[in-house]
């Protein structure tokens, strides 16, 4: 069984490690492109080592600047979004981010809760999760040694029951973050600045305004090519081509 | 009768393929047709100071917005612009016109050179068109003569109609509006109707202008809606749009709007008595079907108008203007505004905010910076973002740069102001301030110093701000947070049941350590060993060795229901706590007398061995 496995699990890393060989060389190719001026090429080979190796933090970056420098606002703003997923205390990232909304003129919320916003949106989602779960792990794990072992002393105690409670604390925390940013799951980015808000999921149907390039949305459905979104701040809300809003976590 | 259902069946199968070829031939030919570009002035000779109005106008496809060359002195401004229909037969093909003032106050010859338009992708380019612009006093075209000399002649021929209501009329109704006047720069919003007699055939050949120059109207819906309505018992095809007037000076003037339209419509006052010629159809009944049809169709240009309603238009009050007023009227407040966090002295930074509400976002300038006497700004770009189908309400956003002219920690925010038609008084808004730290000293000026050399100009792009490319490429990883995987619910159970787990541990390890538990077991077992030597004892017929141990089993017994110490407990506390007839006492005065004085041999009588029974039952029982 051992002697079947192991080729398997060889092979497996051997495969891993050339695909990553690859992206690395496109990594660099499209990075040399970028110095180049090539910025169109240059994004189309990012977007190939994303389509291929998956979520990279970096390449989401540097696609964002390609972006950026062929004046396409909305995809730059999209992909630093995505990019934000990944590595959301990047002081580069939330630069250029910021660049890219205030050329595109797309602002965020006003922002009633602005330290709560500020706290919760500290840490991604992502690493929200893992501290709830890493509290729960651990809280578990503490409860067991315990319950096996016991604490007989004084000192051992304390501090069982002081990680134990800055364990739960951060549980609590990440759990108020990520219903403060339940909503963000549902959030696109407009790519166009044609784009139109339509009354029906219609190419015909009338138009309502346009939401403005860049823009971040919400998308609470999808019919047959368009997806209903909501502006957030404006009165805003219809029906928008698929062609024209992406949402930032991929269909 | 089958033979005639087969030849029906072959019939449809050849007809077939010639209904479907003859429709795609066709589709072919209404969609071959052009898209057309045109542009004219309605006069080509104006004295120096006056505008001729320049009308573009675009049909056939969707157009992109059109720029006007540039000519030195020429003076180009928009006037409005509509977007029309054109129906034939139930066909519908958009149209847009674009209307400009054009003048200039040097006198000379002009050339408003080629306008080039995108249609669908394809771009096209008007004729350039002169235009003699005389010094003030000279003499201007007599009245009567065709303004528009260079022009087109009108299609259709004859002079336009504007009173005759058989082709159709034009209203004109507020939308929303609660009182009977409005201010100067205040856009109301509008519903326009124009009515087509039901089965005229009408293609509109201007946008909606406004009557006279004491209203402007903006942004008129570019899709109208369309529908049959039945009026003064007349049915009609209603396409209605959605604009807003605007007033450019006070007074009380009619307010009227027109449209000029072809209309092709049967003259059914013109139809002949239809002559009998018997047969099924000569009868009365049919006489109006038939009448109609025979009745000639009279085309015609016609403008619809609509009828004059006289508007009062309000000055602004001049009372309580605030300083920062620039001219907008409507209802707005701040969205978001964002600022560079690192700001020093003399140099250029960027700002931007948005607006949203309601009201005429064109007069609308770019915020003023505050604390005024601390920052120099430069104009702003702005652009309008339309929230509804009028854009009567949207958000219009603003970029503009910014100098600091003094050092040190800055309380900063925005403040805009407007004029409220709704409560007819001035306000002034303001952003939530943000709190700098702007480094360098303060700029020594004089009056134009900030403007002039100690501060540059704000030329850098944005993009030259960028952060560049980051070079090592990082390890892949999801998009989708743990919290919306189902990993997220494995590793909560797995810490949830691990908390259980370890509970169920400790309060076992509780149970097995507790104190009383291990002093009843430690009873249970010397008293079981008592009993086991006083077995023995028995069997091996010593009378003292049996009692001994029956008599410590029987004290460990009591001395856990009494909480004492076994070996204490003697014939006296029992005679105190427990009767003398029972199995204890007497078992216990048995012992005792065997254990002080009374030897027996010959082994252990049975009622002994009941009595020591007896005596264990009677403590088991928890008599005492």
């Amino acid at each position: 069984m051992n002697m079947k496995f192991l080729p398997g699990l060889i092979c497996l890393l051997l495969g891993n490690l050339s695909a990553f060989a690859a992206d690395l060389a496109a990594f660099e190719q499209a990075n040399h492109e970028f110095h180049a001026d090539q910025f169109a090429t240059a994004a189309a080979t990012y977007e190939k080592i994303l389509a291929t190796g998956g979520p990279h933090a970096t390449v989401y970056y540097n696609l964002g600047n390609c972006y950026q420098r062929l004046g396409q606002y909305g995809h730059a703003i999209l992909a630093y979004e995505r990019a934000r997923l990944l590595t959301p205390r990047d002081p580069d990232l939330l630069a250029n981010l910021a660049l890219a909304r205030k050329a595109a003129a797309a602002f965020g919320d006003s922002g009633e809760h602005r330290y709560m916003d500020a706290a919760a949106n500290y840490l991604s989602r992502n690493e929200w999760s893992w501290l709830i779960a890493g509290g729960a792990l651990f809280l578990g794990g503490l409860a067991a040694a315990c319950g096996i072992g016991g604490l007989p002393r004084r000192s051992l105690r304390q501090t069982a029951i002081a990680a134990a409670a800055l364990a739960l604390v951060g549980m609590i925390a990440g759990t108020a973050a990520l219903y403060h940013r339940r909503d963000e799951a549902s959030h696109g980015v407009v790519l166009s600045d044609k784009a139109e808000v339509r009354l029906s999921p219609f190419e015909k149907a009338d138009s309502l305004g346009s939401p403005g390039v860049g823009r971040t949305v919400h998308i609470r459905d999808h019919n047959g090519g368009f997806s209903y979104i909501e502006v957030p701040g404006t009165d805003l809300h219809g029906w928008l081509a698929d062609k024209d809003v992406s949402p930032i976590l991929s269909r | 009768m089958v033979a005639l259902f087969s030849i029906s069946g072959r019939f449809h199968k050849l007809l077939k393929p010639v209904v479907v070829g003859f429709m795609l031939a066709a589709c072919l030919v209404l969609s071959c047709k052009a898209a057309e570009v045109a542009a004219q002035l309605d006069r080509n000779v104006v004295p120096a100071g006056s505008p001729a109005m320049l009308t573009l106008r675009i049909s056939g496809g969707r157009a992109s917005q059109p720029e006007i060359p540039e000519v030195p002195n020429l003076m180009v401004l928009p006037r409005g612009q509509s977007h029309g229909v054109e129906i034939v037969n139930g066909n519908m093909t958009t149209s847009a016109t674009y209307t400009y003032a054009v003048g200039s106050n040097t006198p000379g010859d002009y050339q408003i050179p080629a306008i080039e338009v995108t249609v669908d992708g394809k771009k096209f380019t008007t004729m350039p068109i002169k235009l003699k612009v005389l010094a003030n006093g000279a003499a201007q075209p007599p009245p009567g003569v065709a303004p528009n000399a260079g022009g087109a002649p009108p299609a259709g021929g004859g002079e336009p109609d504007a009173g005759d209501k058989r082709f159709g009329f034009l209203t004109i109704s507020p939308v929303a509006q609660d009182r009977s006047y409005v201010y100067v720069g205040e856009i109301a919003p509008v519903r326009i109707q124009a009515w087509i007699p039901a089965g005229a055939h009408a293609s509109l050949r201007s946008g909606i202008q406004p009557e006279g120059k004491a209203f402007t109207l903006h942004h008129v819906s570019d899709r109208p809606q369309q529908t049959e309505e039945i009026k003064d018992g007349k049915r009609y095809l209603v396409v209605t749009w959605y604009g807003g007037i605007s007033a450019t000076k006070a007074g009380k003037y009619p307010a009227a709007l027109s449209v000029d339209v072809n209309v092709a419509v049967r003259d059914t006052a013109a139809r002949q008595p239809r002559r009998r010629m018997g047969g099924p159809f000569d009868d009365p009944f049919f006489d109006s079907m038939f009448d109609d049809m025979n009745a000639p169709v009279i085309q015609k240009d016609v403008t619809l108008k609509s009828d004059d309603q006289e508007i009062e238009v309000r000055a602004l009050p001049t009372d309580g203007k605030p300083a920062g007023f620039t001219g907008a009227v409507g209802d707005f407040r701040f969205d978001a505004w964002d600022m560079s966090a690192q700001w020093r002295t003399g140099e250029p930074g960027q700002i931007a905010a948005r607006l949203s509400g309601t009201g005429n976002f064109a007069l609308m300038n770019a915020p003023d910076l505050t604390p005024p006497d601390a920052w120099k700004t430069y104009p702003s770009k702005g652009e309008f973002t339309p929230g509804d189908i009028a854009s009567f309400a949207g958000s219009k956003s603003f970029q503009f740069s910014a100098v600091p002219r003094k050092g040190g920690p800055q309380d900063v925010a925005l403040s805009f102001s407007f004029f409220n038609p709704k409560s007819g008084t001035y306000q002034t808004i303001t952003s939530p301030v943000k709190k700098l730290q702007v480094a360098g000293q303060d700029v020594v000026e004089d009056n134009h110093a900030v403007a002039d050399s100690p501060v540059k100009e704000p030329a850098k792009k944005d993009e030259d701000y960028l952060v560049g490319q980051h070079p090592a490429l990082s390890s892949p990883a999801s998009l989708v947070p743990l919290v919306s995987r189902p990993e997220f619910r494995w590793l909560l159970g797995i810490g949830g049941g691990l908390c259980v787990l370890g509970g169920i541990i400790a309060w076992l390890r509780a149970w097995r350590e507790d104190p009383a538990r291990v002093a009843r077991k430690a009873l249970e077992r010397v008293t079981r060993e008592a009993l086991a030597t006083a077995g023995r004892c028995a069997d091996a017929g010593d009378v003292a060795g049996f009692f001994a141990a029956a008599r410590l089993a029987i004290q460990h017994r009591l001395g856990a229901l009494w909480n004492q110490p076994a070996q204490a407990i003697t014939l006296a506390d029992i005679s105190a706590r427990i009767p003398d007839e029972s199995p204890v006492s007497r078992f216990f005065r048995e012992a005792d007398r065997h254990a002080y004085g009374y030897q027996s041999a010959g082994g252990i009588p049975p009622h002994w061995q009941a009595l020591l029974d007896d005596a264990l039952a009677y403590l088991t029982a928890g008599a005492c």
